[in-house]
């Protein structure tokens, strides 16, 4: 059944944007219609595969010793990361039905969704490490094509070839990875690999080298530190872009190729203190830009960074199942704040936070989804942010220093105080322009309704989670536990209490600095600093500027003159061939 | 090794060597390809010589085929491309033809 069902979760996309390219962009009812169709079948398959969780793996096909085989796994966190894929995915492409309403080359813009929603299943379900390369790369195409998909727009191509860039550095890390293992175990086997790790099989220098490389990979795909900048530029996508790609499935790629190879890098020293220490830094600096920040969608786009630091910080404190529940929390809050954004900014034509303002009565279905998922994202009971949070902060107390968890207190306030500014700023106080606003449309509506009941439900399957993890990742030694065991242990613990006085204490602190109108020097220097994404922005220009200078520099090699070049190619192979006749001796 | 193989090899490397020294100094599109004319018919000898030390001459001779084949082509096409090319910009001379910026 299993083997059935993946080709098919990852062909129905692929096929459907191959025939969107044969309708065109005339017919444009027909583009919403397959598009929509063929996620919502894709979906449904990914929802069937929920039934045929295991720990084997599946081959599909042998292709040679070259790439291995085209194999598939049906463990527990592939198939959650296949099913938020595909049922985000067909929400967000009914909700662009709305919001990209007579829009230009539609056929591109589904087409390259539907090529991203394939390859984000497939490089979850695969268990070849080149074929996880493959599909890696394909998302981070997809990704650079629908940022810059306002392609007149110079800030939307600049952010989609920053992206681009980027996320290469991740992309050259996994490529390294994937040889030094093949080189080790002759194999791409992800299982093979990492039975071989645990063994003891592999040189403890080469393994460590190889986790560090997947940390490098995992921090660029996911916006962690030092990579963060990217993410709030690749804002310039259409919203639900922003939703799907940029805040609920590709940038979670990076914490599952962590999750999934955690138990062969469980042991080699510093590399889980590596994540931690990412993960911190990364949360600290992000909701300190999302305070600071004016635009929604940064606010957003830096809130996402900085939780998605929360789950690089559980895997380091050493809980793979609370930084995946957490991933499911977020993925479905996180595209419910995307997608009511894209709702309010599309119907009010502006993203700075500065010109909105006593939205709450007139766009009441905005504002109520709006505030459900803030509120999870501020970690208030009893939504699904509450539980995915505290289970994180639990495992950060027992597995880390008190120190750590403190700074994590700390970080819980900071978000307390951005989320609270953004839906005060957007939704309450008193109007601040006469734009005209409408609430959402019925298209736009139905997926906000549904992610808001998700986000309000989803921590009730955390018992079904919990066994299909155990059950199916016997090497990540994931503890059985039920919803009502879990609930009592936060529910009992006085330290959950301490986290959510410190989100009301966020909340306080915000209020009271509004009221007073407060000022203090080390606020401005830190806003100052925060603007200017703390000098990431000046490192990456200036790298930009030493690449270019060098281009520059060998450019002049170059002369074009074919005596030059035949001379280059004589020379050079003299060269190899006295290299050679040396090593041969 | 015999003197006959031995005159055999330094015959193949000085006719590769002729043609690569025609390849570097010329300046005139038409001496370039009777240059690279030169050079591989020194690259099929070689071939010729090599399968017929190693008792594979079968395996040589289909080789030679592929070379002859291919050989032909790139003359054709670089004989055609050098009349074109004299007919549109009155010169044979490649640094003068060439536009890449320097």
């Amino acid at each position: 059944m299993a083997a059935v069902l993946i080709p098919l979760i990852i062909f129905t996309p692929w096929l459907s944007a191959i025939m969107l390219w044969f309708i065109g962009d005339q017919h444009e009812q027909a583009e919403h219609t397959i598009a929509s169709g063929a996620t919502v079948l894709s979906a449904i398959f990914s929802l069937l595969l929920l039934l045929e969780i295991s720990d084997e793996t599946l081959l599909i096909s042998p292709i040679g010793p070259m790439f291995g085989d085209v194999s598939f796994t049906t463990n527990a966190m592939s198939v959650l990361l296949v099913c938020i894929a595909n049922c985000i995915g067909s929400l967000t492409v009914i909700y662009s039905a709305a919001y990209m309403r007579h829009e230009k080359s539609l056929g591109r813009y589904y087409g390259m969704i539907l090529l991203f929603i394939g390859a984000m299943s497939g490089l979850v379900l695969t268990s070849n490490i080149f074929l996880l390369f493959f599909f890696w790369e394909i998302t981070a195409l997809c990704s650079y094509q629908l940022i810059s998909f306002y392609n007149d727009d110079p800030n939307a191509v600049r952010g989609g070839l920053k992206a681009l860039f980027i996320t290469q550095f991740g992309g050259i890390g996994l490529m390294t990875a994937a040889l030094l293992i093949y080189g080790q175990i002759q194999s791409l086997s992800i299982p093979e690999f990492i039975e071989a790790a645990r063994q003891g099989a592999i040189p403890t220098n080469v393994l460590s080298l190889i986790g560090f490389l997947l940390i490098a990979a995992a921090a660029a795909k996911s916006s962690q530190f030092p990579f963060f900048t990217w993410l709030p530029d690749a804002m310039e996508a259409p919203t639900p872009v922003s939703a799907l790609i940029h805040a609920a499935t590709m940038v979670n790629s990076g914490i599952y190729l962590l999750a999934r190879f955690y138990p062969a890098f469980e042991n080699v020293p510093g590399w889980k203190e590596t994540i931690l220490v990412i993960g911190i830094l990364t949360i600290i600096l992000s909701s300190l830009m999302a305070i600071f920040a004016n635009d929604l969608k940064r606010v957003l786009a830096y809130s996402t960074v900085s939780q998605l630091g929360y789950m690089f910080t559980a895997i380091g404190a050493g809980s793979v199942l609370a930084s995946q529940f957490h991933l499911l929390s977020h993925a479905i809050f996180k595209a419910l704040l995307f997608l009511a954004a894209g709702a309010l900014i599309h119907s009010i034509s502006t993203r700075d936070m500065h010109q909105m303002g006593g939205l709450f009565k007139k766009v009441p279905i905005i504002s109520v989804t709006f505030i459900i998922g803030a509120l999870a994202l501020a970690g208030i009971p009893i939504l699904n942010g509450f539980w995915s949070k505290e289970l994180i902060l639990e495992a950060v107390h027992e597995g880390t220093t008190i120190w750590i968890y403190l700074i994590m207190l700390f970080s819980v306030i900071l978000t307390a105080i951005y989320t609270i500014r953004c839906v005060w700023l957007v939704f309450f106080g008193t109007p601040r322009s006469d734009r005209k606003v409408h609430d959402a449309p019925r298209l736009m509506a139905f997926p906000l309704v549904l992610l808001a009941i998700g986000t309000l439900t989803s921590w009730l399957f955390f018992t079904q989670i919990n066994h299909a993890f155990s059950t199916s990742l016997p090497l990540h030694k994931i503890e059985l536990e039920t919803l009502t065991k879990m609930a009592d242990k936060v529910l009992s613990d006085p330290l959950t209490y301490i986290a959510i006085g410190m989100s009301l204490a966020g909340v306080g602190l915000w209020f009271f600095k509004k009221k007073k109108d407060l000022s203090f020097p080390l606020l401005d220097i830190v806003r100052e600093a925060s603007l200017n994404s703390f000098r990431f922005e000046s490192a990456n220009t200036g790298i930009i500027q030493i690449l270019t200078a060098t281009s520059e520099g060998i450019r002049n090699l170059q002369t074009g003159s074919l005596n030059w070049n035949i001379f280059g190619m004589i020379a050079g192979f003299l060269i190899v061939s006295i290299l050679l006749l040396i090593g041969g001796r | 090794m015999n003197l006959i193989n031995t005159m055999i090899i330094l015959a193949i490397c000085s006719i590769i060597g002729i043609g690569f020294y025609c390849l570097i100094i010329t300046r005139n599109l038409l001496k370039l390809v009777i240059g690279l004319q030169i050079l591989v018919k020194g690259v099929m000898i070689a071939v010729i010589f090599a399968g017929n030390v190693q008792g594979k001459i079968e395996m040589a001779q289909s080789m030679a085929y592929t070379i002859i084949v291919a050989d032909t082509i790139v003359t054709v096409i670089g004989l055609a491309m050098s009349i074109q090319l004299r007919d549109k910009t009155g010169t044979s001379d490649i640094h003068s033809i060439s536009k890449l910026k320097r």
